[in-house]
């Protein structure tokens, strides 16, 4: 099984080849072939999980180029951190394939959708495969040309097109931090292999410096993939695309591509003290942040947006406080909850046809499997017992507080609680009350999406109850044995936590419902009483803290400026001293021609004085041969 | 007789050249200018024979072409004073400012 | 040993002339039928000579040598005589730059079919510019590798002026000229060169340039002289590349040239530029080079980024490409100045890299224009719709154009950036902030073009016909091949690149 590993992102590849050829015949039965081949990638990753599960491995490389002496290498790894990466992003892939049928039904470019999801796939299962950080790092490009295009699919939209930019742009300043970190490595480590630099850090052929300093720039290109502080602007406006992408790439795999990043490289980041710090302080810093921004959003999509941005963040926290099998443990748990949520906004949207939230209201009577599954997804992502947000969020706050960084965790919990709050309040504002129409929206005559869509939802919801228990205190830890068999050094992640802090975790959730409860069902308190209290910073919540502004007013316009500039270099410098240069010719030729007057007498003066000025040269040199 | 050095002959030469040669370039009556190579001519006549007596080998040769130069300037006088009429005779002038055929 | 293939290989073009003289000036589609063939003829015969290259061959192959001219000089030492001989011979450098050149040719003249008018003139100017291009990358010494040289300048002068858009006239002027200036250059160069050392072979110079000091003391050839020589060196090829402040007849010849043109243009033309570097450059004065190589790579980084700045801002999309082609070729200049393995393979990558995307491009910009008159950004708009085809090749052309892993474009800005962090990692640092720029004007360029809502005037337009497909999918498919698989290139060049790296002592 193992062996055949390397067969699981062909699949996805081949269903993007077949379906970019055949577009044109196959119409809408392309949907098949995609949820096929994706089907088969997801029973080979099972397989290969469980073979790993029992104590397998694989790593096979083969030379790509020559580098001077140097091998550049390409092949595939499984270790039990990606074999479990695997499994996530075959399965979260194969359930979008089955649900995009449904969604997609009727759009002209159908068989590209598909075909775009395929390309999707088979770069995140390749970046999964990756045994060394530039296959990785290639495999990573390609993520985000899936992204792209995938965001970009409503081409003819000024909104789609505009985000798919600002998504490849983006992501690319954080890859460029990847790319250096990755060459810098090169050349201290002398590989890409990730067996082999960990081996040159071990043997502390690095100096310390190099370690941090690698690590951070690793981390940027995680902070650009995972939407992390200075790079999250990108993630909320890539809505745009449809939502079966929202829920298969900006929520459960490729924005977990950074986590997973910092996963993989995990022994560099162990190795720097300062580079796991400063991951943790994005990552906190993330978490409150996005959480906050999630508070006042109008669209239904970008509240999810920004709960995974939060989400993302969580996972960096934990990672930054040494809690590696947390933050593996909620990037698993948040895929399949985070998913589920997505796909059920997106039935939510089929139905009524708007995101607005404001516009809806009193759906739960009319979708009768989407409300639940929905309230699913919202117990698990607030943090409530026995869901699987809960334990994956308990570690984390476990993990942290273990670590020391008592601000981090009390940021945390602080967004713990505006989770909660947020979720609820769409929850109640979409699926309670009485409906809201408008004449954009038709929320009077909505029916339930076909079994296509609910069924994947379905799935998810079950895997988002019971995902929470493969690593509990009380049935056991079955995650973090298995991942200490990967390479990551788990021996000190041991620590005793106090034990009221899964009783502060489940309070702040309770309380966040409860308070988005009486808001927007009971409204015994006003909904726009922080409006009132405090205009300006409602406002400026609501305008995601101005950072897109802000962004607007340095980088973008600095760089148009600078662009500017160097137009007006061109035109006026360098075109000016070509003109500088021609003038000059031609005036010079201008005198030349100014005197071949005609008269035989000037032009002997000119003889004369040229024999003259030659032999006083010779005189004065004293010529050739002397 | 050999009390007079060669420099001096080839000052005199270098005089009557400059002389001959600001004439030929500056003057603007033509004829002046057909005097003033003559001037050359001349100056060149002197050195031909200074240095036929004075130089290395002594001989007849810079004489002989002292002789030629002669005959030759003759000539040349007589076809450029023709020229000049002929041309004084189509443009009634003979200054040389005017003749600037070249440039057309 | 003397095969006669080279030779061949160099003049088949002129076959094509041969046979164009004997059809009719107004016979359209025999004309053009020709012009694609004889580049296929030359196609074919780069093919032969390449399965009669042994790959793994380190020295010189397929070499020809004949005396040509000779003359004697007379000099205090006694009677001196200057052979000029006709050397050609070629390394794996050589062919894979004759291999771009044939094919890239080839893509060109059935991109010639929008040719309006002159045909038979235009096709045998475009053979005579080919005879050219294979000759300048088979040469063996200096005299040749000039007469070659120049002999593409001629040809390209009138199919600018006469062919081109508007400014035409203006802009094959400020080619000549530019390049006039930087051919002086370098014949000055090679003329003392030549009698300094008393050759024209490049092997041979090398050699000759390499002697210890003392004994080149003796040749009048002081450190200062040879210094003064590489300078003039770069500069004549840094007017073909072309770097920073030397640009403008570049721009000016990729707007106004037709598209056909362009692509032989920035696909070859410009790549002789850097043969020029690295084969005389870095070959025969690399110790010089070594001591110039942070001023090299301070230009490769000021041309990535004033390039990319600069396209930014343009509207038409052939300034776009004209622009970010400057850009493009300071990625070759830094992989030059890092001295290694890497730099230089990546600077080689980015030779073959850039010509088939350029050429790439250049062509859909071409089928654009002939549908619409027009390479006006704002004129275009949501062309996904109603020319799929061309929409996604455009996109893809655009991907490797902003060094997308999978495609060739990757490969070179990798290895280029890889090499000079070894060296100069600040400087190379710098350099990075060029890839984000580049996302940034060619998604802005290409997305205008295929995003966005349509206008009424496009829904007419047809996609890309079967014929406009060929050089289209060609290309598309050498770029991912070379992006999947570079080994394949990369086993091409090492003993060349190994030899010059070797002298570099790097």
């Amino acid at each position: 099984m193992l062996q055949m590993s390397w067969l699981i992102p062909l699949f996805p590849l081949l269903s993007f080849i077949l379906l970019l050829l055949f577009r044109k015949s196959v119409k809408e039965s392309t949907a098949w072939i995609g949820v096929l081949l994706t089907w088969l990638s997801l029973v080979l990753s099972i397989g290969v999980f469980l073979a790993v599960w029992h104590g397998g491995g694989i790593k096979v490389e083969g030379t790509w180029f020559q580098l001077g002496k140097k091998m550049i290498t390409m092949g595939y790894e499984v270790n039990p951190l990606n074999a479990l990466m695997l499994v996530i992003v075959s399965l979260v892939s194969f359930l979008v394939h089955i649900y995009s049928k449904g969604y997609m039904h009727g759009d002209e470019r159908f068989p590209v959708f598909f075909a775009y999801l395929g390309l999707f796939s088979f770069a995140m299962l390749g970046l999964v495969l990756s045994p060394n950080l530039l296959q990785l790092y290639m495999f990573w490009e390609l993520v985000g040309l899936g992204s792209f295009l995938l965001i970009g699919f409503y081409y003819f939209k000024p909104e789609a097109k505009a985000a798919a930019k600002k998504a490849f742009i983006m992501t690319r300043i954080g890859d460029v931090g990847l790319f250096i970190g990755m060459v810098l490595l090169f050349w201290q480590a002398g590989s890409f292999e990730y067996d082999e630099i960990f081996a040159s850090i071990k043997n502390g052929e690095i100096a310390q410096n190099m370690l941090t300093l690698t690590a951070v720039c690793i981390f940027v290109g995680a902070v650009g993939k995972s939407g992390q502080l200075p790079l999250h602007t990108w993630l909320p406006d890539a809505m745009e695309g449809p939502t079966p992408v929202s829920a298969l790439i900006h929520a459960a795999t490729m924005v977990a591509a950074g986590v997973y990043l910092v996963a993989t490289m995990y022994p560099l980041f162990q190795a720097s003290h300062t580079a796991l710090t400063i991951v943790a302080v994005v990552g906190g810093v993330t978490a409150i942040f996005a959480a906050s921004v999630g508070l006042m959003q109008k669209d239904i999509k970008r509240v999810l947006a920004y709960s995974t941005v939060s989400q993302l963040g969580y996972m960096m926290l934990s990672l930054g406080a040494s809690g590696y099998v947390a933050g593996v443990f909620h990037l698993t748990t948040h895929a399949f909850f985070k998913a589920l949520l997505f796909l059920a906004a997106g039935s939510v949207i089929h139905a009524v046809h708007t995101q607005n939230i404001e516009e809806m209201g009193g759906l739960w009577k009319k979708l009768k499997l989407t409300g639940p599954l929905f309230l699913i997804g919202a117990l698990a992502i607030s943090g409530v017992p026995l869901l699987s947000g809960f334990f994956s969020k308990d570690e984390i706050l476990a993990s942290t507080y273990a670590d020391g960084k008592y601000g981090l965790f009390w940021l945390a919990v602080i967004a713990a609680f505006m989770t909660a709050f947020y979720m609820f309040r769409l929850f109640f504002l979409v699926f309670t009350g009485e409906p809201r129409s408008t004449e954009h929206s038709n929320v009077k005559n909505v029916h339930e999406s076909p079994s296509v869509m609910t069924f994947p939802m379905i799935v998810l919801g079950l895997l988002a109850i019971v995902a929470g228990y493969v690593n509990t205190s009380w049935f056991g830890t079955f995650l973090t044995d298995y991942l200490a068999q990967g390479p990551v050094d788990l021996s000190h992640a041991e620590h005793h936590t106090p034990v009221w802090i899964p009783f502060v975790a489940t309070g702040v959730a309770l309380l966040g419902i409860l308070l988005a409860y009486l808001i927007y069902q009971k409204k015994t308190i006003s909904r726009d009483w922080l409006t009132r209290v405090l205009p300006s910073l409602s406002d400026a919540v609501y305008n995601k803290w101005y950072v897109d502004e802000g962004y607007d007013q340095t980088v973008v316009k600095g760089t148009r400026g600078l662009s500017k500039l160097g137009v007006l270099f061109d035109r006026y410098v360098v075109e000016g001293l070509v003109s500088a240069v021609t003038a000059s010719v031609r005036s010079l030729s201008k005198f030349g021609s100014r005197m071949q007057d005609g008269q035989v007498q000037s032009y002997g003066t000119f003889a004369i004085f040229g024999i003259v000025l030659l032999l006083l040269i010779v005189a004065l040199t004293g010529g050739y041969f002397s | 007789m050999s009390s007079v050095p060669l420099t001096a002959y080839l000052m005199l030469a270098l005089i009557l050249f400059c002389i001959g040669l600001f004439g030929a370039l500056t003057k603007r009556n033509a004829v002046i200018v057909l005097i003033s190579i003559e001037l050359m001519l001349n100056a060149v006549n002197i050195n031909l024979v200074a240095f036929a007596k004075y130089s290395l080998f002594p001989g007849l040769k810079g004489q002989i072409f002292a002789l030629f130069t002669i005959t030759v300037a003759a000539a040349e006088a007589a076809v450029g004073l023709a020229i000049l009429i002929a041309l004084y005779r189509n443009r009634q002038t003979v200054n040389v400012d005017e003749m600037d055929t070249m440039k057309r | 040993m003397n095969t006669w293939l080279l030779t061949i290989l160099i003049f088949s073009p002129l076959l094509g002339v041969l046979v164009l003289l004997f059809i009719p000036s107004s016979d359209e589609k025999s004309i053009k039928t020709i012009g694609v063939l004889g580049t296929l003829f030359v196609l074919g015969t780069a093919l032969v000579t390449l399965s009669a290259f042994d790959i793994k061959g380190s020295d010189l192959q397929l070499t020809e040598t004949y005396r040509w001219i000779s003359y004697e000089v007379f000099q205090s030492k006694g009677e001196v005589s200057y052979p000029i001989l006709y050397e050609v011979g070629i390394n794996g450098l050589s062919m894979v730059l004759i291999l771009l050149t044939a094919v890239v040719s080839l893509l060109a003249a059935i991109a010639s079919f929008s040719i309006k008018q002159n045909w038979k003139s235009y096709f045998i100017l475009f053979f005579i510019l080919e005879v050219g291009m294979l000759g300048v990358f088979a040469s063996q010494n200096l005299f040749l590798f000039f007469i070659f040289f120049e002999l593409t300048l001629i040809p390209m002068f009138f199919l600018i002026g006469r062919w081109g858009y508007l400014e035409k006239e203006k802009a094959a002027y400020s080619f000549l000229i530019y390049n006039g200036i930087g051919s002086a250059i370098l014949l000055i160069v090679f003329v003392v060169l030549f009698m300094k050392t008393g050759t024209m072979n490049f092997d041979r110079l090398a050699e000759t340039l390499a002697l210890p000091q003392a004994q080149l003391d003796q040749m009048f050839i002081t450190k200062s002289f040879k210094m003064g020589m590489l300078i003039a060196l770069l500069i004549a090829f840094a007017v073909k590349l072309p770097v920073a402040p030397l640009h403008s007849w570049m721009v000016r010849v990729h707007v106004q040239a037709p598209p056909a043109i362009v692509m032989i243009h920035s696909g070859i033309l410009l790549k002789i530029g850097a043969y020029g570097l690295i084969r005389f450059g870095a070959g025969m004065f690399p110790k010089e080079f070594h001591s110039l190589a942070f001023v090299i790579g301070l230009f490769g980084v000021i041309n990535l980024l004033y390039g990319a700045f600069i396209a930014i801002n343009q509207t038409d999309f052939k300034r776009v490409l004209a622009y970010s082609s400057v850009s493009h070729m300071g990625i070759v200049l830094i992989g030059l100045a890092a001295l290694n393995d890497a730099g230089v393979t990546g600077a080689v990558f980015q030779v073959v890299s850039h010509g088939l995307i350029s050429a790439l491009l250049f062509f859909l910009v071409g089928a654009l224009y002939e549908r619409s008159g027009t390479s006006e950004l704002k004129a275009f708009g949501g062309l996904a719709k109603n020319m799929p085809i061309l929409a996604g090749v455009l996109l893809a052309g655009g991907l490797a154009s902003l060094g997308l892993p999978g495609m060739s474009g990757f490969i070179s800005e990798f290895m280029a950036f890889l090499g000079l962090f070894h060296k100069m990692p600040i400087l190379a640092a710098v350099g990075t902030l060029g890839l984000i720029l580049t996302a940034v004007y060619v998604l802005r360029a290409v997305m205008a073009i295929t995003f966005g809502s349509e206008n009424e005037q496009q829904s007419g337009y047809p996609d890309l016909s079967s014929a406009e497909r060929i050089p289209a999918f060609v290309l598309l498919t050498v770029i991912l091949f070379i992006g999947i698989y570079p080994a394949w290139l990369s086993d091409m060049l090492r003993p060349a690149l190994d030899a010059i790296l070797l002298g570099l002592g790097g």
